[in-house]
């Protein structure tokens, strides 16, 4: 993926299993969330492809995308600033509802999700009153409310305080004992390293570390990446 | 070959007086993100002060030009960028647009107030150095013409050496990225705006003085319109590369000039004579589809200021059942020419419904809801196949509505494909583009046109006779043709469309719109298929305009070819419609009766007062008559950043108090009620119960308010006692919240804040 020249992501194979979470990290500015829109297709890279169940999706618009099973989150958020917490995410479920062959009740299931998020207390506010850590959750909720076989989530945890994060990760836990691939861009470590199986590290558009949560904490690669070539000092 | 080339010559003449006007727009929208509609009514106005200098008051040519473009546009534009544009930040791109628009018709307005309103004078400027001129292959170039080429020139210079080469131009580029980051390095963002609306001004002032003379007299809205020509030029720059708007300029000026040549100067086909007039929104149509696809647009603002709160589908009926009884009380206590000018407001407010599903729904923009109408019109009229159409017709039938309805509802879908993936401003442009080669090719059309469809032959009279005469609806045995009846009728359309929309904006369907309003990038990525939802918007919308444009035209009865359909009255009817609320069916209603109101009936009022006390004559008439007149409707648009939810909104929130003093609130009604009743019978003049009700209308809310404040402020502690965090976000801050927050914090009961000492 290249912008004018310049290139944002290159020799990038990232690959995230059903029922595990992966994560991917790198300081600001490696590509992540630049290879969340390309696998969304909201930028169309120059090169490569994206496949999905041994499907090629590279050339699918987005919304074809999301309806072969592809859902993201977002880091700068895009909530649906006219609508309740409640109707962000029913939303999600009356649009699924107008393509999927198995129809639901967008109602209750936005109940289910409302509930399962920790959404209830402020179902009924604006979304844009709520604060930013609540806001991301109705985000995964809106993108729970597609079903998707692929959970694309860019830095969920931030705006959450420690006792949030700490139910976040379990709840990250729960959608993958079901069966969900969640592919994880965030900045807590310390969540990172809990709840992934699997995580690779970005930085300048390329892969420079890939492995078990314990072998990137000491891959020397990473630490220069985050702390520089001063940190043996 | 030499016709050729000295064509070229003079439509690079041509082209480089666009490229300055078009660059001015550049200038402004490029530093300071909003697209300056009223570019055309800055030229206007210039053009007619040089005039006015120059050869209404016989100032030298230097001084009068000096005078114009170095001293009054930008002082103009300064103006504008304080009073105006400054209170556009956080507002949506619908805001953004229709602020210019009011300042547009606003300058307009004033421009005919001051120059026109005694009579047609003839105001003829001059070119340059009058009819001196050299022979270029045998075509007069004068003088006037070469100097817009170096200005042209000189201009194209400066503005790189200022954008590129200078502190002050990286800041006004800089301002438009990112204002707070700006501030952060030590910028002055307020300073850098000025300065380009001061520059974008000038630039509009000096094409306004080089284009007059092409008018042969001025006349403000044809001068206006002759500076809206450089949009394409500008777009092709896609509104920031001042090179690429120069060359937008040159294709613009040797269009125009190439179709004067090949066409004989519109002489060889007489069926495409207007099609000069046309050309600049056909390139800008093209050059708008052409421009590079822009990825899909997340969130632009995270949170607008605009907020539009639903009604409940059960509160929406119970509002249209008062609208229409409210309608019909006053419909029988009123003179003829106020039912006249009561049904002219509620036929707009049918048209303006069109934008709140297309507008305050789904967030797009269309600048032609007049042209709806007018094919509307043409489609009904041409639906009885005769050599009169409906003018042989008594009665306008349900066919031929449903006909006009499904034409506009193609037309729109058909104009919308190709626009659907422009957004916001672009697509405002595109839909402009449109309505003014409608406009030109289709309304202003007189030549009969002659088909023939696999051996089929027919004519189509477009408007041959230059006005459409449009019946009455004589439906179920009950005549509309008489005004009160055809009122009562609009009205329980309106009622009915309005109640549909708000049904509309509660289903699914409607959460999608507003969805794919707030989010197209999110949309997408829950599988929504923006496009096909886009397309049913727009034809949904241009069914509503159809059906309202057709109303608006039976209202009138005849309808001629020569007003409303040059684009000023779209962009008027839009202006309005956001200022009276786009996000709700009352804001259309409020926009159609404003409308009315402000350009009728309030200058009749004043014109009754000026004659009732001749003493003050010149206050009733002459300034509050004429300001009402020519510029009020736009007054109130400039006023929109600080109230972008619209005056629905307002009105909303001052009668909140009523539905808390419920038995006040039925005792008002029933007093109104009485004293309707009272006039009726003739006890009570209408003037005494028009007075009563405007005063009782302000006054007794904040009578109510002030009675029960004691009781309304109880309510609203304890909801503030269980959301703390939410004080000052949901509501104003109040002095009694403190007591709360300093209970909740444990702190010393302070009570009301005391004054710094």
């Amino acid at each position: 993926m290249t912008f004018g020249g310049a290139a944002a992501l290159s020799d990038v194979g990232v690959t995230a299993e059903a029922g595990a979470i992966t994560g991917l990290i790198g300081p600001n500015g490696a590509g992540k969330t630049t290879l969340f829109n390309c696998i969304t297709g909201l930028l169309q890279p120059t090169s490569g492809e994206i496949l999905l169940d041994g499907r090629d999706i590279s050339s699918l618009p987005p919304y074809k995308r999301s309806r072969a099973g592809v859902a993201r989150t977002f880091q700068r958020l895009e909530l649906f600033t006219s609508l309740t917490v409640r109707d962000n995410i029913r939303v999600a479920g009356e649009i699924r509802n107008r393509w999927s062959k198995t129809r639901v009740d967008p109602r209750a299931e936005t109940d289910h999700v409302v509930q399962l998020l920790g959404l209830s207390a402020l179902a009924d506010r604006d979304v844009s009153e709520i604060p930013t850590g609540m806001a991301r959750r109705v985000e995964m909720g809106r993108a729970l409310m597609t079903r998707p076989k692929i959970l694309l989530l860019d830095e969920p945890a931030s705006g959450q305080d420690e006792q949030e994060t700490e139910e976040f990760g379990e709840l990250l836990l729960h959608l993958c004992a079901e069966g969900t691939a969640i592919l994880l861009v965030e900045h807590d470590v310390s969540l990172v390293m809990k709840v992934c199986s699997f995580i690779q590290v970005l930085d300048f558009g390329r892969i420079i570390a890939s492995g078990a949560p314990g072998d990137i904490q000491s891959n020397q690669a990473v630490l220069e990446a985050y702390l520089g070539e001063d940190h043996r000092a | 070959m030499q016709d050729f080339l000295a064509y070229t010559v003079l439509g690079l003449c041509l082209g480089s007086v666009y490229a300055i006007a078009a660059t001015g727009l550049v200038v402004t929208y490029s530093t300071s993100g909003v697209f300056n509609v009223a570019h055309g009514a800055v030229a206007t106005m210039s053009a007619l002060v040089y005039w006015q200098l120059r050869f209404g008051w016989h100032m030298a040519t230097p001084i009068a030009l000096v005078l114009t473009i170095v001293v009054f546009a930008p002082l103009l534009g300064m103006f504008l960028e304080i009073l105006v544009m400054r209170g556009l930040r956080g507002t949506s791109e619908v805001t953004r647009l229709v602020t210019p628009v009011a300042v547009l018709l606003a300058i307009n307005g004033a421009a005919t107030w001051i120059w026109f309103r005694k009579s047609n004078r003839a105001l003829v400027p001059q070119k340059f150095f009058g009819e001196r001129h050299i022979n270029v292959l045998g075509q007069a170039v004068y003088f006037h013409q070469i100097i817009g080429v170096g200005l042209s020139v000189l201009i194209a210079g400066a503005l790189f050496v200022v954008l590129y080469r200078t502190r002050l131009g990286v800041t006004m580029r800089a301002t438009v990225d990112d204002r707070s980051l700006l501030m952060l390095n030590g910028g002055r963002p307020d300073r850098a705006s000025l300065a380009s609306w001061a520059i974008g001004a000038a630039l509009a002032g000096l094409a306004g003085v080089l284009l007059s003379p092409q008018l042969g007299a001025l006349q403000v809205f044809a001068l206006t319109l002759l500076v809206f020509d450089a949009y394409p030029a500008a777009v092709a720059g896609r509104l920031r590369s001042v090179p690429l708007t120069y060359v937008g300029a040159m294709v613009l000026g040797l269009s125009k000039l190439y179709f004067d040549w090949v066409s004989d100067a519109g002489q060889r086909w007489l069926v495409l004579r207007n099609l000069r007039n046309a050309i600049p929104a056909v390139l800008l149509f093209v050059a708008l589809l052409l421009l590079p696809q822009d990825r899909l647009r997340g969130a632009v603002v995270s949170r607008t200021r605009e907020r539009f709160k639903v009604p409940t589908l059960r509160q929406a009926v119970l509002w249209g059942v008062v609208l229409v009884a409210c309608v019909a009380m006053l419909q029988s206590l009123m003179s003829g020419s106020a039912v006249i000018s009561l049904a002219n407001g509620i036929s707009l407010s049918l048209l303006a419904l069109s934008l709140v599903l297309l507008t305050g729904y789904a967030g797009e923009i269309n600048l032609a809801v007049f042209t709806f109408a007018g094919i509307a019109v043409i489609a009904a009229w041409q639906f009885d196949v005769g050599p009169t159409g409906l003018a042989t017709k008594q009665s306008l039938s349900v066919m031929a509505i449903l006909l006009a309805v499904c034409v506009c509802a193609l037309v729109g879908g058909l104009i919308a494909l190709p626009a659907l993936r422009l957004r916001g401003l672009y697509l405002g442009l595109a839909t402009f583009a449109f309505g003014i080669i409608v406009y030109q090719l289709v309304i202003l059309q007189i030549q009969p046109l002659h088909f023939n469809l696999f051996g089929w032959k027919f004519t189509v009279n477009l408007f041959s006779t230059g006005s459409l005469t449009v019946p009455r609806p004589n439906w179920f045995g009950i005549d509309f043709g008489g005004q009160r009846a055809f009122l009562m009728l609009m009205t329980v359309m309106f009622a009915i469309i309005g109640v549909g929309l708000i049904a509309l904006r509660r289903s699914a369907y409607g959460r999608m719109i507003v969805a794919m309003k707030d989010s197209p990038a999110a949309c997408a990525t829950l599988g929504l298929n923006i496009t096909r939802l886009k397309l049913g918007v727009f034809m949904l919308s241009s069914a509503i305009a159809g059906l309202g444009g057709l109303m608006w035209a039976a209202q009138r009865r005849t309808l001629p070819n020569n007003a409303d359909f040059d684009g000023f009255a779209s962009l008027t009817l839009f202006m309005i419609a956001v200022v009276g609320g786009i996000g709700y069916v009352s804001g259309a209603l409020i926009a159609g009766i404003f409308l009315s109101l402000l350009s009728v009936v309030m200058p009749n009022i004043f014109a009754k007062l000026g004659s009732d006390y001749p003493s003050l004559h010149w206050l009733f008439v002459t300034v509050l008559g004429n300001f009402t007149h020519y510029v009020g409707p736009a007054m109130i648009g400039i006023g929109l950043g600080k109230n972008p939810s619209g005056i629905a909104q307002q009105v909303m929130d001052g009668f909140r108090p009523l539905r808390k003093a419920p038995v006040a609130t039925a005792a008002w009604v029933v007093s109104l009620a009485g004293l309707w009743l009272l006039t009726w019978r003739g006890v009570l003049s209408n003037w005494n119960f028009a007075l009563i009700c405007v005063v009782s209308v302000f006054l007794v809310p904040r009578l109510i308010m002030s009675v029960f404040e004691a009781r309304f402020a109880d309510e609203e502690r304890l909801v503030a006692g269980e959301d703390l965090d939410l004080i000052g976000l949901e509501r104003p801050f109040r002095a009694s919240d403190r007591q709360v927050l300093d209970t909740a914090l444990g702190l010393p009961v302070t009570g009301v804040p005391h004054a710094p000492s």
